[in-house]
């Protein structure tokens, strides 16, 4: 065993016991690396010029217009919630599919999928849902672990149906990776990875993944339905009040999925399109005066985007006219809406808990920088590509090492280190060779959905035991849980059986 | 001695606040306005680009400090949940011994070259036409590295709080 090989197995031992010490995980990340660093120089092993590189790689992080997007879309989703937009959608679709077991179950997971795409917070969702639909879904027949493990599981799915964060940030480390490993192999042509396209990848898998919950919940309580005495069904509420609730929300992530996915607009074009939507349709349920100023500046957006998806710039006079008139709108619409949110408070909660986040992801994401730099140091690139060249199986058993690897990491650790740790340390033997990018990626974000569920670290898990009744053991949780994995391990499967499920949207659209 | 920390540290924080919300404001703003350009009249203008990207330079890095001042960075608490509190508040002053300080130290001193020769040519955006001042956004990465020295030093010093309730929605997770 070379002296690099014993420094890197000290970085693995020490980085596990420094983010098992319950430190911020972010300092246990970058400041690990950095004192092993150290150690390695004093015995020659470690040239310290290398940790001189760290601020140049930090500003590099500023300077990547790709991450712009993640602010953007956290302040969508922490505006939805803060406004109480997704909290009345349950209400109205709990009302409509209420009453019975089977159509409880199934009303909470379509609100998860579609609150996934809106704001793919898991925490936000889990905490809504339970306070939300929990007490429901019991009186409605839905035993406990179900009930639970719908909850936690479904709040996941925010990060895999896109737009979402965990997404982003795994195009930006696979679009990098992928680069580097292919010039490495000698391709110095190969096609680019978008966010787009991992976006589009990854939503028939999602899509299909929420499918499988349902098959699960429906024969589970169609088999506990024999005996149960029949529940009353509620009288659904009006269309107009259906509509009201779900059409803005349903259209606005409409907007912002179509306009990348048909190539209209960049990611962070689109996601500020979908933070100042999400400031419209707060500033419009806050209700008050001028509320018709709003709605007119939302769909003033929305006519814009078709104005330049139908037109594509080229419009004339006419067209210019209609664009200055619908900009007129939306501004004030937006000026409205924002005085409305100043006002009740909103918008520096909300401006609050976004910058929170963006500095909990970027903290993780600047501390791993300094990891992966101090892994190069040692050597540590080349020795992982030695190593999976030597495992049976070739691209394959290198993809299981991986995926494998993915899934213990997530008992300790979350997606977004995990990615992080992970792409750029051991994906380059496998982006160098001839499997698919964008499979990949949508392969590992899969992988990740069990990061959240896996205890004794699943930040759903977590967040339900926080607000969850007492009368719902943990057992009831962990219980009720297992089989959401195992369907999740299962969507897996499918999907490394049938690559096309990931990458045939992506094909057709790009 | 310990009470005049805090309150620079607040002061500090409160600068912090300020900044990031602004470049949060002026961020949305510029893309809003960039995506506004090029749907309704097709054109696009550099110095926007730039702006927007300042903006976020400036939030990204300045969001660490923000984050750290609130205790709102990730820890994996499923083995310190179940020592005393004493235990934490030791191994997080271990952690801005060893850690914090070092590694931000690092980001500060070794980035002070780089920086002095920015200033010194008072750096510009890349392309040509761009927007100037790309020494101001740089200088952040030493600024937010002071910033982090502070709040960690603050943090290990304030008197704990009597019982935290976990954060509800503090997180992307």
């Amino acid at each position: 065993m070379t002296l690099q090989e014993i420094f890197l197995i000290l970085l693995g031992l020490g980085l596990a016991g420094g983010i098992l010490s319950g430190i911020p995980a972010m300092l246990a990340i970058a400041g690990v690396p950095f004192v092993v660093a150290l150690l390695g120089s004093l015995v020659g092993a470690f040239d310290p010029g290398f940790l001189k590189f760290f601020p140049a790689r930090v500003y590099g992080i500023m300077s990547n217009p790709l991450l712009m997007a993640v602010p953007l879309f956290v302040l969508m989703g922490v505006l939805l919630e803060k406004s109480r937009v997704s909290e009345r959608m349950l209400q109205v679709l709990g009302q409509m599919l209420g009453g019975s077991a089977r159509g409880m179950a199934v009303s909470v997971l379509l609100f998860s999928a579609i609150i996934a795409a809106s704001t793919g917070i898991v925490g936000a969702t889990v905490v809504m849902l339970v306070l939300m639909s929990l007490p429901a879904m019991l009186q409605a027949g839905v035993p406990k672990p179900l009930a639970s493990g719908l909850i936690c599981a479904g709040g996941t799915l925010g990060q895999i149906i896109p737009p979402s964060i965990v997404l982003v940030l795994l195009g930006d480390q696979i679009g990098n990776t992928y680069l580097e490993a292919q010039q490495r192999a000698g391709n110095f042509a190969p096609d680019s990875v978008s966010v787009g396209d991992l976006f589009a990848g990854a939503l028939l898998p999602g899509l299909m993944l929420v499918g499988l919950y349902a098959l699960y919940a429906f024969a589970v309580l169609t088999i506990a339905a024999h005996g149960a005495p029949k529940v009353v069904r509620t009288a659904s509420p009006p269309l107009g009040v259906i509509l009201n609730s779900f059409a803005p929300p349903l259209l606005m992530i409409l907007a912002v999925l179509g306009s990348i996915l048909a190539g209209v607009a960049t990611t962070t074009e689109a996601a500020g399109l979908g933070a100042v939507g999400a400031l419209m349709l707060a500033g419009y349920h806050r209700g008050g005066r001028g509320r018709w100023l709003v709605g007119l500046g939302a769909l003033a957006v929305l006519a814009l985007l078709m104005l330049r998806m139908f037109t594509d710039g080229r419009a004339g006079p006419v067209g210019t006219g209609l664009a200055v008139a619908m900009v007129v709108l939306l501004v004030l619409g937006l000026v409205v809406s924002v005085i409305k949110l100043w006002g009740g408070g909103v918008l520096s909660a909300a401006s609050d808990e976004t910058l929170r986040i963006t500095g909990m992801v970027f903290g993780i994401v600047v501390a791993a920088s300094m990891l992966a730099l101090v892994f190069r140091g040692f050597g540590g690139d080349v020795i992982v590509g030695h190593l999976m060249e030597t495992m049976p199986g070739g691209d394959w058993g290198a993809l299981f090492i991986v995926l494998g690897m993915v899934f213990l990491l997530g008992f300790l650790l979350e997606a977004i280190e995990i990615i992080y740790i992970v792409v750029p340390l051991l994906g380059p033997p496998i982006l160098g060779g001839d499997i698919s990018p964008v499979w990949f990626g949508v392969l590992l974000a899969m992988n990740l959905q069990t990061s959240f569920l896996t205890p004794p670290f699943g930040f759903a898990l977590f967040y339900f035991r926080s607000v969850a009744p007492r009368e719902i053991t943990t057992r009831d949780t962990y219980v009720g849980v297992a089989p959401f994995v195992v369907l999740q391990l299962i969507g897996l499967a499918m999907l490394m059986t049938f690559p096309s499920l990931a990458t045939w949207l992506p094909g057709v659209l790009f | 001695m310990r009470d005049i920390f805090l309150t620079f540290a607040r002061w500090c924080d409160r600068i912090t606040t300020l900044a990031c919300a602004v470049a949060l404001a002026v961020l949305v703003a510029t893309v809003l306005a960039i995506v506004l350009l090029r749907f309704g009249f097709d054109m696009g203008f550099i110095k926007l680009q730039n702006l927007a990207g300042y903006a976020f330079a400036v939030l990204l890095i300045l969001t660490l400090p923000y984050c750290l001042a609130r205790g709102g960075h990730v820890r994996v608490d499923v083995l310190s949940e179940r020592l005393p509190p004493s235990y934490l508040w030791r191994a997080d002053l271990i952690a801005l011994l060893a850690f914090l300080i070092p590694v931000f130290g690092l980001m500060v001193w070794a980035f002070l070259p780089d920086l002095r020769f920015s200033w010194a040519i008072r750096e510009g955006a890349i392309e040509t036409g761009g927007l100037g001042g790309v020494y101001l956004v740089k200088s952040m990465v030493a600024v937010s590295g002071l910033l982090m020295i502070v709040q960690g030093i603050a943090a290990v010093l304030r008197p704990p709080p009597p019982e935290t309730a976990p954060p509800l929605a503090g997180s992307t997770q």
